[in-house]
């Protein structure tokens, strides 16, 4: 399994590669562009909140707690007084960095379903949902960070993968084949755990954005046209423009 | 010599009272499929003009204008245009959710070049103007938080 710093350093730079091509083909205005990195490298250290002792719990739980607090503050700036919010906020992020975490700890199981494919899609619809309702932004955009999320989870889960291949003694580790899966059946929990995953996931996909901006931005013969206008030199000549 | 003074001057009259006809009210110099409300205008009509403001005047014009200075290469451009319609959005849930603009919306594609000079499939947009100003675009033919409520 790879370490921390392995997945931080993976997921940033499959993650810049990504948002670099979506600026360069003008999906994304260089700020967007720099939020979806930003995004796709924590995706890459999302999967490992589910270990009790990672670092990406610590982090993962920072970061959706700081989230949280600003939105409350945006709900409430216009009703609360300063010391009002600074004292909600203070409660929310207490309670969700810490209270929350614990809850998460009992309940989550390294390696269960949380690395698993179906799980990425859930954080990427989540997050394109967020972006949308909750923040007003563009279907397109607002889909183009989902994407990155399950872009950077994705990366996570296939280094994990690669990891549990033992090149120099030639033999696979036991942990082959569980951190890229698409369902857990073993026992009956797991297929309880897969049923309500997927049903989360139609869920969210009927409260998603219109995705037929993403898909003619990133999966049409027009994208792939696009791609190739940008993947070379136009004029043949290098680096002299 | 009585008679023919007095058809004279009811002809004259006549005359007079024709030229002082006013001529056809000049028509709005909009390229808008609504006019805005004159004295002949339902009152149900211009209750919703009371709400949503008049249709934008000139908007395909205003529209080349915003985004010149907007997109990349839009001296190139190629821009189809829909009528105005009645709308409002709501701002995000985590502003309130609160309705932040009523106004009317235009859609327009609009198709640029790559920069190899390709013309590229339009892209949608909906332009809100709030009176004759566009207050924002977004890129797109729908969002959640819009509504459109018609012509």
């Amino acid at each position: 399994m790879a370490n921390f710093n392995t997945h931080f350093v993976v997921a940033a730079t499959a993650s810049a590669v990504l948002s670099g091509t979506l600026l360069s083909m003008e999906i994304l205005e260089p700020t967007q562009a720099v939020m979806a990195f930003a995004l796709g490298t924590f995706g890459g250290l999302m999967p490992d909140i589910d270990s009790d002792r990672s670092k990406s719990i610590g982090i993962g739980f920072t970061v959706v707690s700081l989230l949280v607090t600003i939105l409350a503050v945006f709900v409430k700036n216009s009703t609360y007084s300063l010391l009002e919010m600074l004292i909600m906020a203070g409660v929310v992020f207490g309670t969700v960095r810490f209270g929350f975490i614990e809850i998460f700890r009992k309940i989550s199981k390294h390696r269960g379903m949380f690395h698993s494919i179906p799980v990425a899609i859930i954080w990427g619809e989540s997050t394109a949902i967020l972006m949308h309702l909750f923040f007003g932004l563009n279907a397109l955009v607002s889909w183009v960070y989902g994407i990155m999320i399950i872009w950077g989870y994705l990366v996570h889960l296939i280094l994990d993968e690669v990891y549990s291949v033992d090149l120099g003694n030639r033999r696979v580790k036991k942990s082959w084949g569980t951190a890229l899966k698409l369902f857990k059946v073993k026992t009956r929990t797991d297929q309880i755990q897969t049923i309500l995953i997927y049903a989360l996931v139609a869920f969210l996909w009927t409260k998603a954005p219109d995705p037929t901006m993403i898909k003619e931005a990133l999966f049409s013969p027009e994208a792939w046209a696009n791609f190739k206008d940008v993947l070379l030199p136009y004029d043949g000549r290098w680096f002299f423009h | 010599m009585y008679r023919s003074l007095h058809t004279v001057v009811i002809f004259t009259i006549s005359l007079l009272l024709v030229g002082c006809v006013p001529a056809p009210a000049p028509k709005p110099s909009t390229s808008s499929t609504h006019s805005r409300p004159t004295m002949g205008t339902p009152i149900g009509q211009v209750n919703g003009y009371r709400e949503y403001g008049y249709p934008p005047r000139d908007y395909r014009q205003r529209i080349k204008n915003y985004f010149a200075n907007k997109l990349k290469r839009a001296d190139h451009a190629k821009y189809t245009f829909s009528a105005p319609v009645r709308a409002y959005k709501r701002k995000g849930l985590a502003y309130g959710g609160d309705v932040a603009w009523r106004g009317w919306l235009v859609d327009v594609a609009i198709a640029v070049p790559s920069r190899t000079g390709r013309l590229q499939k339009p892209k949608p947009y909906m332009v809100l103007f709030k009176g004759d100003v566009i207050v924002e675009d977004i890129l797109g033919s729908n969002h959640k938080l819009i509504t459109r409520v018609g012509k």
